[in-house]
């Protein structure tokens, strides 16, 4: 299937083709009475979702963000599914958001994360590709003078069944563009999904493959200059002075300007003479209060909460201080998590074009309506006067999200060098020193059990950093931050897998300057070490093996039962492993969607991780790519692990610490385990494939480690402890 | 558009709204070809201030961005069609925003002196929703006029 | 800290529709915020800006919590004759805020 190279015009800045999982979005002429829509080629718009070229190409547009989560395929399968088309025929667009405005947000819903880009829209883009089929095979029937319902649909080509005559989809596109859309349309039943539900080859695999996928970092617009920034390195703080004199001289440097009050630019011919210019540029900073923080000080406030009055509840039953007073015996743990970065490939960018009539913006982000949103207020004007052109992304992982500060910042140096298009891309170091850090906690576990070695009690006290406090008060439940609670609800998409006769989980709320922000899995990387490591311990203080344990306290949570059942099975659990082979264990609930691992380890000289080998199960309700999904386990698994071994972020006179990968580093291909998954989708919800299994390898490794070498493990990353992955 | 928002505003479906109101008329002069329900908080504090009269959906205009990041700061333009004479002006605007805690954002007093019933201000959004305006008349007529947002940081948050 | 400003033509002919367009530095605290520890913030805004033109209210301006912080605001009066205009913003501590203009009217 070809993919089309982006060309550009010169005149307009937009893009000229269908250009696919280039991902540059098209200009589309807007209807106006009962014109019919077309695409950048004149092809017609049959539905706001399918456009279909005379070739009979079918050009699915894409409200969500590709982010390699497979998304961008994902959708296509399903729209294509109900509007039975050729899928070898089948190619994707991004509309912008602008348009999308224009018609009344036709395309919904631009935001990727949580785990929702299929899950909350499989259903009106099914529709949309029903609807479009509709009204194709109502177009033939009237051309043939025949009734519809006569009539069938298959791959891209409609049959009158009584008579045999058949016509394709692209001759009679125009026709059915101008139909009224039927009101209702009658999605198929799962049983007869022929493109759902199959491993399919992805749309944008070969063009990054082969280099010829666009990225922001990539772009270049005739006239562009290049900008690189400096936003003050300890945050909260300001800019004071700096002299641009000292730099203005230097080989390609055209301007040094103020961004906002806390950051300043230099833009230049190259982006290396930028950065050249910036590292030479004296720049005063006022550091505001922040500049005495340290991960010291973060600690000790954390610390006050593990044992302070004040908390907010998210789950309790029973009576807790009762079952402790009365425990025979009790396990207590005090847990901690890093702050962590995203540090995705591609480092913060986006392009800015900027004049009194129109401002244009083109960046690689997870939500195109939040780029135009921090367009529109960065540049002052309206929105009929802003544009967002979605770039592919090259890592997102939630840091392109919430966040839009790069578009905001790219569009205020655009402001002050009005009719020049300028790419801002950050360094390496200023992309890890600025970003949106998973929140830094502590956890206290304590765990009662009666004489007979039942668990009778569990109290879970997080102290720790709130996201929804800085991102979004408005959230916060009578200050209570929710996504705190994340796999330890009562009930809900990230309910809690086990029943204890008296449980509190509760979270002592302690924010630190440090901007936190939505790392992949959120909270559930720390909650399930704390809680799937706690479960362990409890475990072995009880003399009971670690399935039988949490069997135990999963009777009333079958569908967490069935996925830790299937990795336990799979790998093999209560059969005798290979010489020097340890297992772990390890089941969460969350974004709808219930995950375990099964980890199998050797441990060299005490301290030398060797991972043979993750089993991973997940039942998502239903699965539209087995195949994608099989790569998001792992992909999810080389994030976590990469985090548990090598990951920090640490804080010194109000900074972060690491700036590079040599400090804050990956694991390679040689350390990666085998990943054997196990899709067991049980049907009737939808829950999220890119977020929830990230958060089980950490625990199953770490128990497999206590198994091997006796060693429990609380802080994190394993580096500082001498352990090392292999 | 929000599939994952938890929505706490208390909408009145039409029905409960008419028997409220006790009439037929009010709901289809107010709001024509919408869909939207006003959400209770906004309909006590609308009659609180107009008491019985019917709003009428004309003469005036609300300008919002369409889309915000945060809705911490969002330009808002209200503007009524009076030439501000002694014999046809403005006394008060009203601006309401259902999603926000209080259902009242703010009211603007004119009056004959003010030359043009024009006001520029920034709200705090904290939620998408649709913002409803009213201008009452000297002669005691009620003019209003909605305008909708979509707060996109809205979308970002998974509720658990 | 808290500090008001105003911007209107310090000249205009008699009837003439001026725009005034006014601007002050306040937390608008909603009362519906955390501080770092969850605990709320107290409620602080301003509730009435009035704007005098020798001495006859002009315009008024109730605000609630919605209002956003440093609150900014234009609105319209007629230049009916030289004089001065009065603009306070009075918040819910009771602190009155204010600043003056002088207007010539021709």
């Amino acid at each position: 299937m070809r993919t089309d190279t982006p060309t550009i015009n010169r005149r307009s800045f937009i893009i000229g083709t269908a250009a696919v999982s280039g991902g540059l979005a098209l200009g589309l002429r807007i209807p106006l009475g009962g014109e019919v829509a077309h695409a950048q080629d004149s092809a017609p718009e049959v539905t706001a979702w399918v456009v279909i070229r005379p070739d009979d190409t079918v050009v699915v547009r894409i409200a969500r963000s590709e982010m390699g989560q497979g998304t961008l395929t994902g959708l296509a399968q399903m729209v294509a599914e109900e509007l039975e088309c050729d899928w070898a025929k089948v190619t994707t667009e991004y509309p912008t958001p602008g348009e999308s405005v224009k018609r009344k947000r036709v395309w919904g819903d631009f935001s990727t994360g949580g785990s929702r880009g299929i899950r909350t829209s499989h259903d009106y883009v099914r529709k949309g590709g029903a609807t479009a089929r509709t009204m194709l095979i109502q177009a033939a029937a009237d051309a043939w003078g025949v009734p519809a319902s006569e009539c069938k649909a298959a791959n891209s080509v409609i049959t009158h069944q009584p008579s045999g005559r058949t016509v394709t989809y692209g001759k009679v596109a125009s026709a059915a563009a101008k139909l009224t859309p039927p009101a209702d349309v009658v999605l198929k039943d799962p049983q007869d999904w022929k493109l759902i539900g199959k491993p399919l080859k992805r749309l944008d695999t070969i063009n990054k493959l082969t280099g010829a996928q666009v990225y922001g970092a990539d772009l270049k617009l005739p006239g562009m200059l290049n900008a690189t920034i400096k936003d003050c390195p300890v945050f909260g703080g300001k800019v004071k002075s700096f002299e641009t004199t000292k730099v203005q001289g230097m080989p390609g440097v055209r301007h040094v300007l103020q961004v906002g009050d806390s950051a300043v630019a230099v833009v230049a011919d190259t982006w290396w003479q930028a950065k050249t210019a910036l590292d030479a540029l004296p720049v005063v900073w006022d550091e505001g209060p922040n500049a005495m923080v340290s991960s010291a000080t973060i600690a000790e406030l954390l610390q006050t909460g593990l044992g302070a009055d004040q908390a907010f509840v998210a789950n309790q039953n029973g009576d807790v201080k009762t079952a402790m007073a009365g425990a025979t015996k009790q396990v207590d743990a005090v847990y901690a998590y890093p702050f962590l970065n995203h540090a995705p490939m591609e480092p913060m960018n986006a392009t800015a074009r900027y004049t009194a009539e129109r401002c244009e913006v083109w960046t690689p982000t997870q939500n195109g309506e939040a780029a135009f949103a921090a367009t529109m207020e960065a540049s002052g004007l309206p929105a009929d006067k802003c544009e967002v052109y979605k770039i592919h992304i090259g890592g997102g992982f939630g840091r392109r999200g919430a966040a839009h500060d790069y578009v905001t910042q790219a569009v205020l140096i655009a402001k002050q060098i009005p009719g020049t298009p300028v790419k801002l891309l950050w360094s390496r170091e200023e992309d890890m020193t600025h970003g949106r850090y998973h929140p830094v906690t502590q956890c206290r576990l304590v765990g009662a059990f009666d004489a007979s070695n039942n668990l009778t009690g569990l109290h879970m006290r997080i102290s720790g950093q709130s996201i929804l406090s800085a991102v979004r008060p408005e959230a916060l439940q009578q200050g209570r931050d929710p996504l705190v609670f994340q796999g330890l609800n009562p009930s809900g998409e990230f309910a809690l897998g086990y029943s204890v006769p008296n449980l509190l989980i509760d979270h002592a709320m302690r924010n630190t300057h440090v901007p936190p922000g939505f790392w992949r899995g959120v909270n559930i990387n720390q909650n399930a070490i704390y809680l799937e490591c706690f479960i362990d311990e409890l475990a072995h203080a009880a003399g009971q093996d670690a399935l039988e344990f949490r069997r135990k306290l999963m009777s009333k949570h079958p569908k967490h039962l069935a996925v830790l059942n299937a990795v336990a099975e799979r790998a093999g659990w209560g059969t005798p492993a290979p010489q020097g082979v340890y297992r772990g264990l390890a089941q969460m609930m969350s974004f709808n969607s219930y995950v375990a691992a099964c980890a199998e380890i050797s441990v060299i000289d005490g301290n030398k991780v060797k991972v043979h080998r993750i089993v991973g199960a997940t039942d998502p309700g239903y699965a539209v790519n087995p195949a994608q999904i099989e790569r998001q386990i792992a992909g999810s698994f080389v994030y976590g692990l990469s985090a548990l071994f090598m990951q920090e972020c640490t804080v010194k006179d109000g900074r972060i610490v690491q700036e590079n990968f040599h400090t804050f580093d990956s694991m390679r291909i040689a350390q990666m385990p085998k990943v054997e998954s196990i899709i067991m989708p049980s049907g009737g919800f939808w829950g999220g494939i890119g977020e929830p299994t990230i958060c089980v390898a950490a625990p199953a490794v770490l128990n497999a480690f206590f198994n091997a070498t006796g060693r429990r493990i609380r802080s994190f990353p394993l580096k500082h402890h001498g352990i090392q992955l292999v | 558009m929000e599939p994952c928002t938890s929505d706490d505003v208390v909408r009145l479906n039409r029905r409960a709204m008419l028997q409220r109101l006790g009439t037929t008329g009010v709901l289809v002069a107010l709001w024509p070809a919408r869909a939207w329900t006003m959400s209770e908080a906004v309909q006590q504090a609308m009659h609180q201030r107009i008491g019985t009269r019917t709003p009428q959906p004309h003469g005036m205009t609300l300008r919002l961005p369409p889309l915000a990041e945060t809705g911490n700061s969002v330009p808002l333009t209200v503007a009524v069609d009076s030439a501000m004479t002694p014999d046809d002006h403005v006394l008060r605007i009203h601006v309401f925003v259902e999603g926000n805690p209080e259902p009242v954002a703010a009211t603007y007093h004119l009056g004959r002196r003010a030359g043009k019933a024009v006001i520029s201000t920034q709200m705090r959004l904290a939620r998408s929703q649709t913002v409803l305006a009213l201008a009452e008349m000297h002669d005691g007529s009620v003019r209003s006029v909605t305008a909708d947002i979509v707060v996109t940081l809205g979308a970002c948050v998974e509720e658990s | 800290m808290i500090k008001p400003r105003v911007r209107l033509p310090s000249t205009a002919s008699k009837g003439e529709v001026i725009e005034i367009k006014t601007l002050i530095s306040h937390p608008m605290e909603t009362g519906y915020r955390r501080d770092a520890q969850g605990h709320m913030i107290p409620h602080h805004i301003i509730h009435t800006f009035t704007c005098t033109y020798n001495g006859e209210q002009v315009f008024r301006a109730d605000w609630h919590p919605a209002v956003a912080a440093n609150p900014y605001l234009a609105f319209y009066t007629v230049a009916t004759e030289s004089g001065r205009l009065r603009f306070e913003w009075i918040d819910d501590t009771g602190t009155v805020y204010a600043t003056e203009a002088d207007i010539t009217v021709v």
